[in-house]
């Protein structure tokens, strides 16, 4: 078992590495295509123009910026930022947003997954309105939840302390001020929105009902044991594989709730990259958030294994 | 009553610690927190503000907006106006508390000069032919050409020789985030969440009022006003029309008008037909009802030229042809235009063009979608197609791959504009060639006389009325916002913080 399981690491990791150079030549290619560049935004002059595109490398073929963006990444250099702080090293700009997206995509797997769990618990087999409430509540697109929230949140603060039932709170007012609420507010929405919990709920509730009527649980509810431990213990190989594939999700989906929530994590910060046509940053985090997404995958995997050893000889 | 109970039974939850009523600090707000701060590399507005906070330069405007000195006690122009000597102020101290020198302003003018420095403010000193420093307070400069009124253009921020290895100064340089000005301010810090921390400059020159500045990044614009509403913030630099009626009703802000030297406008591309025919260009300004775009978007003054009416260069002789489709109707017929089929069309070509528009422009959907309803009704089809700054500067600056735009201009007070209408001009991306008006231009900026380069500009404004290479649309109102604990507030158009030193917090 233990040589099937190094086995399928290191396949793993080979398609990681793989991927990561997908995802900056794909990169390459988008910045590359998207009108304006960096020299642009940095002057008229066409002198000064044709000597930052020199200067930057701005007029080499996408393929020869790739090869030398990636001999220098393996060397553990993602370059300096152009436009958006310039000079400043992409590793330093990247590693403290990546530390603030962890947090927020990390929580958000941990609220989706039990919450899903929760209500699929609560939910299985029965006739529920809860069901219907959580598809309705989850449809809505994360930036719109964000907002509304937000709006919500500060318009009630702001009407209480104008009545002066509330001193003003120190988050207030979002998404201004860094707080615990502002985190809290960006997990829940991106836990939440754009159908994630209502697709975590409804995956875990059929995972729940094929158990539930799986031949090893008859037998156990003949026996008259508890049956909880099992029916967990039997969910947590569909668990691992949900969390993986929410991951790339919930990384998606930093954009825009970082963005709205002015939160300086990746999403907001690749925002701006590409706005500012800032290649080295965008490519630095896109790869950083490639690796996010592979290593989460890589993890499932490896829970999935762990939890079931048969899935390793499947075909 | 209920729901109120309720709401604050929830908000008591959230709001476990409660903060002191807000400090002595102003917080002001940007779209966008500048990428660098160095006065050799601005290219945002956002940098300009903050440059003006943390920097001085030779000269500034004083509340009448006329030439004042900053950093010079006086300055003598030779008698051919070919040079100049320039006294420093004595005392004047850098943040880091090193003295001001002549040698600072030799090295700042250099390093703007520095090819290698690939500054994007060399054009601020191209006039210069050399910088000397005759002692340690005195400076020499010798000009290209006379200049009857130098000071106007001795503006651009001085920078510490000290702070700098050599004049060829790169935009990574460390500088970039350890600034040292002589300005009201100096940089405290760069704090996480991309605002900046902004502390007094003790030696400033008669003194600072406000014990601590932070620029805030607030990307959406549209929340800007919310938040100077719940006191997040202490001032706007620029109100959004529609947030004006809110905020004047508020007893916690005042708002505060001021005239900009900025003017939107239609540019085409005269390169392309049918917009290389004047009499398309005047039929289409006489199909657009200005007064009916402008009135959704705020009030302003509707203009017939390149400057603002209380410009002294506006030629206020130059009528403003307004709405008059008959008249177009004819010009458009003239050109060889038919509309018996409801659209104008030419050999079997309709008239029709793509407008293109800056993203970031305020107000700018509702004006272009306006204006394509009127000039739809009056059978001229537009699609529209907003673009990013890097697309806009490389589509429309550089590759002059357009139909026709809205955009907007904006000046310092010297409201020079022949980058945008000379023949040569790195900002006549439509392709205005006149040699009427490149005659003027250069007679404006080689004009020692005030009164020549006047009425120059003023014959310059009645030909570009007629050649039309834009529809000339208005000036808008400008507000800035700021809450009324803040006192003493007199506001410069361009660069807001002129007169910051004098604020005070009550």
């Amino acid at each position: 078992m233990r040589r099937e399981l190094v086995l399928a690491v290191l396949a793993a990791l080979g398609a990681f590495v793989a991927a990561l150079a997908g995802v900056a030549l794909l990169l390459q290619i988008l910045l590359a295509s998207a009108p304006g560049d960096a020299a642009d935004l940095i002057s008229d002059d066409p002198v000064l123009r044709a000597a930052l595109v020199e200067a930057w490398r701005l007029d080499e073929p996408v393929l020869s910026r790739w090869l030398a963006w990636t001999v220098d990444a393996m060397g553990g250099d993602l370059g300096e930022s152009l436009t958006y702080r310039p000079g400043q090293a992409v590793t330093e700009l990247v590693l403290p947003a990546l530390a603030r997206s962890l947090v927020l995509v990390g929580g958000a797997l941990v609220l989706s997954l039990t919450g899903g769990l929760g209500l699929a618990w609560w939910t299985a087999g029965r006739r529920s309105a809860t069901r219907r409430l959580v598809q309705a509540l989850s449809v809505t697109p994360v930036f719109l939840l964000a907002w509304l929230l937000m709006a919500g949140l500060n318009e009630a603060a702001f009407g209480l302390m104008e009545g002066g039932q509330i001193a003003r709170p120190a988050w207030f007012a979002l998404p201004d001020e860094d707080s615990w609420l502002k985190t809290l507010l960006a997990i829940s929405v991106l836990a939440v929105g754009s159908s994630a919990l209502g697709e975590i709920h409804a995956a875990l509730e059929d995972e729940l009902l094929r158990i539930q009527r799986a031949s090893f649980v008859e037998a156990l509810r003949v026996r008259g044991v508890a049956l909880g431990p099992h029916l967990l213990r039997a969910l947590l190989a569909p668990l691992a594989t949900i969390a993986g594939g929410r991951a790339s999700f919930f990384v998606g989906g930093l954009v825009v709730v970082e963005t709205v929530l002015h939160v300086g994590g990746l999403g907001s910060l690749l925002w701006q990259a590409c706005r500012l046509r800032d290649y080295p940053l965008a490519l630095g985090i896109g790869v950083v958030a490639g690796a996010l997404v592979c290593g989460a995958r890589l993890a499932s995997d490896v829970a999935r294994i762990t939890v079931d050893p048969r899935l390793s000889r499947a075909p | 009553m209920a729901r109120k109970t309720f709401a604050a039974a929830a908000l008591v939850g959230v709001a476990l610690v409660a903060l002191p009523a807000a400090g002595q600090g102003l917080r002001y707000a940007e779209d966008l927190a500048p990428a660098i701060v160095n006065p050799l590399f601005t290219t945002t507005m956002s940098e300009a503000r903050v440059n003006e906070l943390l920097f001085s330069g030779l000269y500034t405007d004083d509340q009448d907006l006329a030439t004042s000195p900053a950093l010079v006690a006086y300055a003598s122009l030779a008698d051919d106006q070919l040079s100049m000597e320039l006294s420093l102020k004595p005392d004047l101290r850098w943040h880091d508390g090193q003295p001001v020198t002549a040698d600072d302003v030799v090295f700042t003018i250099e390093a703007m000069r520095d090819d290698d420095t690939l500054s994007t403010e060399a054009g601020r000193v191209s006039w210069i032919d050399e910088a000397t420093a005759v002692d340690s307070g005195t400076v020499r400069l010798t000009f290209t050409t006379p200049q009857a009124t130098p000071e106007d253009k001795l503006y651009f921020k001085i920078l510490p020789r000290h702070a700098f290895d050599s004049t060829t100064v790169s935009r990574s340089d460390a500088f970039r985030t350890n600034p040292v000005g002589s300005g009201p301010y100096r940089l405290a810090r760069f704090n996480d969440d991309n605002s900046i921390s902004f502390t007094p400059h003790s030696t400033f020159d008669g003194g600072v009022g406000i014990s601590e500045l932070v620029m805030r990044e607030v990307s959406d614009k549209n929340y800007q006003a919310k938040l100077l509403l719940y006191e997040s913030l202490e001032a706007l630099v620029r109100v959004l029309p529609r947030d004006l009626a809110v905020l004047q009703n508020n007893r916690k802000v005042e708002l505060y008008p001021y005239q900009t030297n900025s003017w939107w406008y239609v540019g085409f591309n005269l390169e392309r037909a049918p917009f290389d025919d004047v009499r398309v260009r005047s039929a289409l300004s006489m199909l657009i009802d200005v007064d009916a775009l402008l009135a959704p978007v705020g009030t302003g003054e509707v203009l017939s030229g390149p400057f603002v009416k209380s410009s002294p260069f506006y030629n206020h002789d130059v009528p403003y042809d307004g709405y008059d489709p008959g008249e177009a109707s004819r010009l458009l017929q003239e050109a060889g235009f038919d509309n018996s089929s409801g659209a104008w069309m030419r050999d079997g070509e309709a008239l029709t063009f793509t407008l293109n528009a800056h993203q970031t422009l305020e107000s700018s959907q509702e004006v272009v979608i306006n204006l394509q309803s009127q000039l739809q009704n009056h059978g001229v089809e537009v699609s529209v197609d907003f673009l990013d700054e890097a697309a806009w500067k490389s589509r429309v600056w550089r590759e002059r791959d357009f139909d026709a735009i809205l955009s907007q201009w904006s000046f310092d007070r010297n409201e020079d504009v022949r980058e945008q209408l000379h023949s040569d001009g790195l900002r006549n991306f439509g392709g205005y060639e006149s040699e009427r008006v490149d005659e003027l231009l250069d007679t404006a900026r080689d004009a020692s006389d005030p009164f020549a380069k006047k009425a120059a500009l003023r014959e310059l404004h009645a030909v570009v009325a007629q050649d039309q290479p834009m529809i000339f649309l208005w000036t808008l109102d400008s507000y800035a916002a700021l809450s009324t604990r803040v006192s003493d507030v007199v506001i410069h158009p361009f660069y807001f913080f002129t007169f910051v030193n004098q604020w005070r917090m009550n």
